[in-house]
């Protein structure tokens, strides 16, 4: 059975391919820099990161790094590392300190 | 990158992909580095060292790769033997554990680079993959119909080349040697290098000398 991921064959669900390119944001590269360093200090695997992102409810949805970024999410509560209810705590608190300039 | 450093990155570039700006992910992946970093488990500096290094990379890596691989036989044996070697030897630090090859492209064979099953892409030596190399349509249809699909890049692979698609893996990455274009004998390592962008890295166009600008790619 494919996974939502594996699109090889897949052609009928797809058009022509979109060549348009977007400029990387800020917190795009940050959750591509906090996946490689959990990664290299042995904290979370490729093979852990990829079944995360493949077992997203919202796949399909997400951007890519959208994508990078939950799942690295996901593994780090998995882990232990970090709780749900912190992460939701601090997340809310920056968004108001950003919406405050 | 600093925490706030919007002009650092040319965010003054529109941006082509809807929907991101306001992404909820946004703070929840800087919440999540916060916490991380207060625990000990990373730190900031590690992060923007990460950060750091994948803005250094760049398709002209590549691009050097080839042009040093047209010019020196034993040096295009070991790209083709020993893909890592051959980038330590012009100082591009491809280490670590993901295996790179590469696929030369031949008078009779082209080769074209996918990732079925997400982005796996030479990071190490030529940066973060393009958006489309990402995109669902490229990663469905590169294996199904890779002609079509080149045709949309504007590249026509005559009916009795053979096309080749190699398909990335999480542990193996390929990159393409393209051909050395008729007619570019005199010219320098680095002029040659020039003629070689991300795409023919990839397979989705071939080097071109005195053609018309590739409008397409």
């Amino acid at each position: 059975m494919s996974g939502i991921h594996d699109m090889g064959g897949r052609r009928e669900e797809f058009g022509p391919v979109d060549k348009s390119q977007h400029e990387l944001e800020d917190w795009e590269r940050l959750a591509d820099a906090v996946n490689y360093v959990l990664n290299a200090k042995g904290h979370k695997t490729t093979d852990e990161m990829r079944r995360a992102i493949e077992s997203l409810e919202h796949y399909r949805e997400m951007s890519y790094y959208e994508r990078w970024a939950a799942a690295a999410e996901t593994l780090v509560v998995e882990k232990g590392l970090l709780t749900r209810e912190e992460i939701d705590e601090r997340a809310a608190a920056l968004e108001r300190r950003w919406e405050n300039g | 990158m600093s925490e706030n450093g919007h002009d650092e990155h040319g965010h003054e570039h529109p941006h082509e992909e809807s929907g991101h700006e306001g992404s909820p992910w946004a703070a929840r992946i800087r919440a999540v580095e916060e916490l991380l970093a207060e625990r000990g488990i990373l730190t900031h500096e590690e992060v923007e060292a990460q950060i750091g290094y994948m803005e250094a990379r760049s398709y002209e890596n590549g691009a050097r790769l080839v042009a040093h691989a047209w010019t020196d036989p034993g040096f295009k044996e070991l790209l083709l033997r020993d893909t890592k070697a051959a980038c330590s030897q012009l100082g591009i630090d491809a280490s670590g554990t993901v295996e790179f090859v590469t696929v030369e492209n031949t008078p009779t064979t082209h080769n074209l680079i996918v990732c079925t099953l997400c982005s796996c892409y030479p990071r190490a030596i030529l940066g973060r993959p393009p958006d489309w190399y990402k995109s669902p349509a490229y990663r469905s249809r590169a294996v199904v119909e890779p002609r079509a699909v080149m045709k949309e890049f504007g590249l026509e692979i005559p009916e009795d080349v053979s096309v080749s698609v190699h398909d990335s893996s999480a542990d193996v990455r390929y990159l393409v040697l393209p051909m050395r274009p008729p007619g570019t004998e005199g010219m320098t390592e680095e002029e040659l290098a020039g003629l070689v962008s991300r795409n023919c890295l990839v397979g989705t166009a071939v080097p071109q000398y005195k053609a018309r600008e590739r409008a397409s790619s």
